[in-house]
């Protein structure tokens, strides 16, 4: 291997990306897009959603007392971001309401609420609890998760401004993460997405080009070995690779004011030998296609897995478990992993060493592959 | 020793490709510092002959000596220049671009390169559009930046695949000017072609049919051999007869 020859290659590469608008467009414009999109598209918490309350508590008035409106009190504790709320009296209006489509749930408090929660309190004995019927739209989980969760917030805090302590409190502290949003879990994850798929992809098609144009073959007729072009190859998408990692950083902190605990440069890394990882994977890839638009056919091959897969925009442990191996056969796991561990938990290389390991096998084979099915297409 | 005196020398060279035969036990010799043309149809296996020559195909079975060395060998590759059909120049490059980068693999000085290139371009008469982008030229410019690309590093063994497809008479002239001109520096030069005018300035031909050598002599003799006035004729002629001979066999 001759080092002026792997540079020759590198800097052809590099070139032919650099006159290509649409190359560039595509590796800086394209991700910067992406995030920007899905960034706030799935930052936003659920929000304004429509609910009628029908409000039917009469109250209780305790011996010697004011009368107390336990219901009022919990509707006023609910958070008027989330829900938009409506006031009706008929029930049967309201449900219409829901099957019609204009509110997302029905929140029925009954006319005894308030008698049977204070009862109840007072005496574990009395036999009727309190209750809140939600009757709503459950076909879409996030809302109906949103409703229930700002119901019960709006109860548990109703029952602590009464004096009303639960007998078991849950108490979070983080230890990593404090105050971290979704879209500090989504960065990380898009970086790996955006550098494994442009890479890919921009490799499969540069090469395929590279075969049905003959300059393929008279490179490797030159004294240039295939090891020589798939390494010039490497050094110029991990040198990409690592320009998309740092931009679209940037933007992330300036913009979405993101959360960096730890080492950027380790995200950088993880992410440099992803790209070399994905351009081997690309020549692979070429080798099945004759022209880029038989190349073009590959591409759900290559989004959906990584898409469904390596914890981008869920975690895998919202993967089905016997799904789950398949995810680490993705390269882009290790590094949505390691990016995220630099990133929210500020994990150094001491920590990371496995996801990183990882990656270098990937690269690794896929290098040795793409050199092996270069010589064997002189067959 | 004999290989030596020879710049190609093949054994028994053959290609499989699955059931296909492409090139078929051919033993062709070109001498050093002659001009050698390959002519025959579609499919006669012209490509996949030089492909294996330029180690970018392995034989099936047999092998080849190339400049007195067997193939494949590391030193070869910096010696010889082959042009592909498919042109094999970067269209995403300007010309410039794309002979700086073939320059470097062959690890050319800087100034020697600047040097090369504008004598190159010159000769393909390419000077004014050195900073345009490959894409942007036509089919017979894109033919010459190929050439160019193919002598920079000025190699002693010249594979030229069909080199003057789509380039206008007057340039097809002066390529073969130029072709002499490297054969009298003592350059040898394996071409294909189907321009029979071309054919006639090879010192020697080979008439391919079924990845099989059919008939190689010198143009003249080829033509008297035959009996017949033109290339096209001649090569006709040894094809029926080596059918006949083919059935005779089965």
């Amino acid at each position: 291997m001759k080092f002026y020859r792997i540079m020759a290659v590198s800097r052809r590469v590099f070139r032919g990306v650099v006159n290509d608008k649409r190359s560039l467009v595509l590796l800086f414009l394209a991700p910067i897009l992406a995030m920007c999109v899905f960034g706030i598209a799935f930052s936003g918490d659920v929000e304004n959603v429509n609910v009628i309350i029908i409000n039917q508590d009469q109250g209780f008035t305790p011996p010697m007392g004011d009368t107390i409106y336990l219901a009022d009190e919990i509707v006023n504790n609910l958070n008027t971001t989330t829900l938009s709320i409506h006031n009706m009296t008929s029930i049967d209006d309201a449900r219409a309401e829901v099957e019609s489509g204009q509110v997302s749930a029905v929140i029925i408090f009954p006319e005894d609420f308030s008698e049977n929660a204070i009862l109840k309190s007072q005496d574990q004995s009395y036999p009727n609890s309190a209750e809140i019927t939600i009757e709503g739209d459950d076909s879409i989980v996030n809302i109906k998760t949103a409703i229930t969760t700002t119901v019960s917030t709006a109860l548990s805090d109703t029952l602590t401004e009464n004096g009303v302590t639960p007998a078991i409190q849950l108490n979070s502290d983080p230890i990593y993460g404090e105050d971290a949003e979704f879209i500090d879990f989504f960065v990380p994850g898009i970086l790996a997405f955006v550098v494994y798929l442009l890479t890919t992809i921009l490799t499969l098609i540069t090469f395929v080009n590279e075969r049905s144009s003959g300059t393929l073959e008279r490179v490797l007729s030159s004294p240039v070995t295939e090891g020589e072009l798939v390494m010039g190859y490497a050094i110029t998408f991990g040198t990409f690779g690592v320009l998309q990692v740092a931009l679209l950083l940037t933007i992330a902190i300036l913009v979405f004011n993101i959360m960096v605990v730890g080492n950027v440069l380790l995200a950088f890394l993880a992410v440099a030998i992803l790209a070399i990882s994905c351009q081997a994977l690309g020549i692979l890839l070429s080798s099945l296609a004759k022209r880029a638009e038989q190349a073009i056919q590959f591409f759900p091959l290559v989004i959906l897995p990584a898409f469904l897969l390596s914890g981008i925009f869920w975690p895998i442990q919202a993967i089905p478990e016997w799904i789950r191996p398949f995810s680490y056969l993705v390269p882009p796991t290790y590094a949505a992993n390691a990016c995220r561990a630099v990133m929210l938990k500020g994990w150094g290389l001491d920590k990371i060493w496995p996801d990183i390991l990882a990656l270098v096998i990937f690269a690794v084979i896929f290098l040795a592959l793409a050199v092996w099915t270069l010589k064997r297409s002189k067959n | 020793m004999k290989t030596k005196e020879y710049a190609i020398l093949t054994d028994y060279l053959t290609k499989n490709y699955g059931d296909f035969t492409a090139v078929n036990n051919l033993n062709l010799k070109v001498e050093k510092g002659k001009i050698y043309g390959l002519l025959g149809p579609n499919g006669a296996g012209k490509t996949t002959l030089i492909k294996m020559l330029c180690s970018i195909s392995t034989p099936t079975s047999g092998g080849a000596h190339i400049l007195g060395k067997k193939i494949p060998d590391g030193d070869i590759a910096s010696k010889i220049g082959y042009m592909p059909q498919e042109t094999g120049v970067y269209f995403g490059l300007t010309v410039d671009q794309n002979m700086k980068f073939y320059s470097r693999i062959f690890n050319l000085q800087r100034e020697k390169a600047e040097k090369r290139i504008a004598e190159l371009l010159k000769f393909v008469d390419l000077e004014d559009w050195r900073y345009e982008m490959v894409d942007n030229l036509s089919g017979g410019m894109k033919h010459r930046v190929s050439l160019a690309c193919t002598l920079i590093h000025e190699p002693d063994l010249l594979f030229l695949d069909e080199p003057t497809v789509g380039v206008d008479p007057e340039l097809r002239v002066s390529f073969w000017d130029y072709f002499e001109q490297l054969r009298d520096n003592g350059v040898t030069i394996l071409i294909t072609t189907h321009y029979m005018d071309e054919a006639r300035r090879c010192d020697r031909i080979g008439f391919m049919q079924r990845g099989r050598l059919i008939a190689e002599d010198s143009p003249l003799k080829l033509l008297e051999e035959s009996g017949k006035d033109s290339l096209e004729d001649a090569f006709l002629a040894f094809a029926r007869n080596e059918d006949t001979m083919r059935m005779g066999v089965v």
